[in-house]
C-alpha cells in the first residue's frame, strides 16, 4: 500500500463527529429562501409560476463546476445566485504552509489557461518585498511570455464565446490551433505546456534559446497578425453572430467601477483602465500602446475588445523582440530559500481576464504569513446578478462566457 | 447586402478545408511524406503549417523539447565494473523543496562503524502528488535527480516509486537532454579539477 511507505500515511483527518458519508450541504434552503425574494410584476393580469434551474454544477456551457440558481419567469431571468466553491483548494491557506519559491508553481494552478502571467503577478509582489531588481533581459523575457499568455487566452476565449452561442467547434478548434504553437513556445523555455513555473524571483529559470527566439519572431510577425486577421473576416461581420450579440446589454460603465470589475470587461463598457498604463509594472512604460476601450458595453463590443487587444499585445510584442538585450536573466543567485524580510508587499498585473493581484505579508519566517490572491474572476463574477436579471435565459450562457471566468482562479 | 458577413466568413472555412488537400498533394509532388515522418511532424508544428494539424498520437508523437519536464528519475553514472554509481548523496534539498512533499528519503549508516554515508538506503517519490514543478531537478547540487520524458504512466495501482523504479543510468540522461548533460558534465569536470588542484597545493605546501 502507497500509504505504507508514506511518512505521512493517509494525511487524513477529520473533525470529531464527522463522518464524510453522512454530511449534508448547508445552506441550501438559505439560497433557495434568497432566491424566493424576487417579485413579479404582472401585467396584463396573467400570473405565471416562477420557477428554481440549477444551472451547472455540471453543464456544458459553464466553463468547468460553476453552478447558478436561477428563478426564470417563462424565459426571462428574475433571480440569480451565483454559487462557487465546487473547485475549491484552499490555495491561499496552502500558501502560507509553503516556502516562498513553493507557492510558484501553486500560482500555475490558478488561472490554468494563462499561468505565465500568474507568475508575473506573483514575482511582482515578492520582489517587491525582497526589494531586489530584475535582470534586464528577465524583464523583456517577461512581457514577451505574459502578452503571449494574453493573445492565447483571447483567441480561445472568442473560439468558446461562439462554442457557448452554438456555433460548435469551429471557431474554438482555429483558436487551438495558434494557441498550440504559442503552448510549443512555452514548453521549450519552460519544460510544460500549461503549468510553466517559469518565473522566479529577480528573473526567470533559463534563458531563450535563439531557435525559440526565432520562432517567437516567426508567430509575431507572420503568423499571429495573419490568423488574427482571419478570425476578424471569419467572424466578426457575420450576421447571426452580430444579430446575436449587439445590443445584449453587458454592463454599464458606472455599474462595473461600483463592483471594481476589471479587465476587458470594463474596458468594453467605456472605461480605459488597464493597469499596465495605470500603474506600469515591470518595463510597461517603455512601449508604445493603446488601451483598448469600446463605448457601448454589449456583448459585440466585449467581443471586439478582445481582437483590439490581440492587436494591442502583438504591438508590444514585436516592440519587445525587437529591443531585447542580451545579457544575465536573473539578478539572483539560484537558492532554493529565498531570505525575505518582514513587511507587505502587493504586487498587481494586468492579467488577460482583469487585476491579478498578490497580497503577500511576511514576518521574516520562510514562508509568507499570510498569503491572499485578488483573482479577476472572483472579482467580476459578483456583477453577474446584476448583468442577467431581466434578460432571456439563452443569453445567460453568454453573458457568463463573456466574463471569461476559469474555475481554478475563481475557487481557488 | 445581407449575408454577406456570413459568405465572407464562410470563405475561410472554404479555403481552409482545402488547405489539406493543397498541402498533401504537394508534399506528394516534392517527393515527400507528409504523416508519420520527423519532418512532416515538425512542419505541422511550425509557424507555415496548413491544413490537418493534428498529430495521430500512439502513432505519431510531438517531438519533445529538451526542457520538456515529466517526472523526476534519480540518476546513477556506471563504473567500470558495471557498478551503479549513484550520484545522489541523500542531503535532502529535493525533500524539503518539493512543493507538495511527495519525496521522503531513508538515509542509511555504516553498518560496521554506524556512522551515516551518503547513499541513501530507499528514495521514495510519490508520482500521483508529484506536480511535476521541476523544482527537485533545478536545485540538486549533485545533478542526481531529473526530469524525465516518459509520461506514459498509467498504471493499475497507485505510483508510489521506489530506488528500483526511479534509477536509471546517465547515459538515458544524455540521451534526452544532450545540451543540459553536457552542460553538467562539464561543471562537474571544472569541480574535479579544482578540487585535485587544491589537493595537490595541500601536497606541496605540506611537503
Amino acid at each position: 500500500m502507497a500509504e505504507d511507505k508514506n511518512p505521512f500515511k493517509d494525511n487524513l483527518t477529520f473533525p470529531q463527529n464527522f463522518d464524510p458519508e453522512k454530511w449534508i450541504p448547508e445552506g441550501e434552503a438559505l439560497l433557495y429562501g434568497s432566491l424566493a425574494r424576487y417579485t413579479v410584476k404582472n401585467e396584463g393580469g396573467l400570473s405565471t409560476d416562477r420557477i428554481v434551474v440549477n444551472m451547472g454544477p455540471q453543464h456544458p456551457s459553464t466553463h468547468g463546476v460553476f453552478r447558478a440558481a436561477l428563478t426564470v419567469d417563462g424565459e426571462t431571468i428574475v433571480g440569480l445566485k451565483p454559487v462557487v466553491g465546487y473547485l475549491h483548494r484552499n490555495h491561499d491557506k496552502i500558501g502560507e504552509r509553503n516556502t516562498f519559491l513553493q507557492n510558484m508553481p501553486f500560482t500555475d494552478r490558478l488561472d490554468y489557461f494563462n499561468s505565465m502571467a500568474n507568475n508575473f503577478g506573483y514575482a511582482l509582489a515578492v520582489e517587491k518585498l525582497m526589494n531586489i531588481p530584475v535582470a534586464e533581459r528577465a524583464d523583456y523575457i517577461r512581457v514577451i511570455m505574459s502578452e503571449l499568455t494574453r493573445v492565447q487566452n483571447h483567441l480561445i476565449f472568442i473560439g468558446n464565446l461562439l462554442n457557448d452561442l452554438g456555433a460548435m467547434y469551429t471557431p474554438a478548434l482555429y483558436a487551438f490551433e495558434e494557441r498550440e504553437l504559442i503552448l510549443d513556445i512555452f514548453e521549450a523555455v519552460s519544460g510544460a505546456r500549461m503549468m510553466c513555473n517559469y518565473f522566479r524571483f529577480g528573473g526567470v529559470v533559463r534563458d531563450v534559446p535563439d531557435d525559440v527566439m526565432q520562432k517567437i519572431k516567426d508567430l509575431v510577425i507572420e503568423r499571429l497578425p495573419a490568423k488574427t486577421d482571419e478570425m476578424d473576416r471569419f467572424l466578426t461581420q457575420n450576421e447571426v453572430l452580430v444579430s446575436r450579440l449587439k445590443g445584449v446589454h453587458v454592463i454599464d460603465g458606472e455599474t462595473a467601477i461600483q463592483y471594481s470589475m476589471t479587465g476587458p470587461v470594463l474596458r468594453a463598457a467605456g472605461v480605459p483602465y488597464d493597469i499596465r498604463r495605470a500603474d506600469p509594472y515591470s518595463i510597461y512604460d517603455r512601449f508604445e500602446f493603446d488601451v483598448a476601450m469600446r463605448p457601448n458595453g454589449d456583448l459585440y463590443d466585449n467581443y471586439l475588445i478582445r481582437l483590439d487587444e490581440i492587436w494591442q499585445s502583438l504591438r508590444i510584442l514585436q516592440q519587445a523582440i525587437k529591443q531585447i538585450p542580451q545579457g544575465p536573466i536573473n539578478s539572483q543567485k539560484p537558492q532554493y530559500q529565498v531570505r525575505v524580510p518582514a513587511g507587505e508587499a502587493y504586487g498587481r498585473i494586468e492579467s488577460p481576464k482583469g487585476e491579478l493581484g498578490f497580497y503577500v505579508v511576511s514576518n521574516g519566517k520562510p514562508n509568507p504569513w499570510r498569503y491572499h490572491v485578488r483573482a479577476p474572476s472572483f472579482v467580476n463574477i459578483t456583477a453577474l446578478e446584476q448583468m442577467c436579471i431581466g434578460t432571456k435565459i439563452a443569453d445567460f450562457v453568454a453573458l457568463f462566457g463573456v466574463l471569461d471566468v476559469v474555475m481554478g482562479e475563481l475557487d481557488r | 447586402m445581407y449575408g454577406k458577413g456570413i459568405l465572407k466568413g464562410l470563405s475561410v472555412t472554404w479555403k481552409r478545408f482545402w488547405n489539406t488537400y493543397i498541402e498533401d498533394i504537394s508534399w506528394l509532388l516534392r517527393g515527400k511524406k507528409r504523416y508519420f515522418t520527423e519532418e512532416g511532424i515538425k512542419h505541422r508544428s511550425s509557424k507555415d503549417t496548413r491544413g490537418i494539424f493534428t498529430i495521430q498520437y500512439p502513432e505519431e508523437r510531438l517531438i519533445l523539447p529538451e526542457e520538456a519536464r515529466y517526472l523526476p528519475f534519480l540518476v546513477y553514472d556506471e563504473g567500470p565494473d558495471g557498478k551503479k554509481e549513484q550520484r545522489c548523496t541523500s542531503c535532502g534539498i529535493c525533500a524539503k523543496v518539493c512543493p507538495p512533499q511527495c519525496i521522503w528519503i531513508v538515509r542509511s549508516n555504516d553498518p560496521q562503524t554506524g556512522r551515516p554515508i551518503p547513499e541513501p538506503t530507499e528514495f521514495y517519490i510519490d508520482a500521483d502528488i508529484c506536480m511535476n514543478c521541476g523544482f527537485c531537478a533545478e536545485y540538486c547540487p549533485f545533478d542526481a535527480i531529473i526530469m524525465d520524458h516518459d509520461f506514459e504512466i498509467a498504471s493499475y495501482t497507485r505510483n508510489v516509486y521506489n530506488m528500483e523504479k526511479l534509477l536509471k543510468p546517465a547515459s538515458y540522461y544524455k540521451s534526452i537532454r544532450p545540451e543540459n548533460y553536457e552542460r553538467n558534465d562539464q561543471e562537474r569536470k571544472a569541480k574535479e579539477a579544482a578540487k585535485a588542484a587544491k589537493a595537490a597545493a595541500a601536497a606541496t605546501q605540506t611537503n
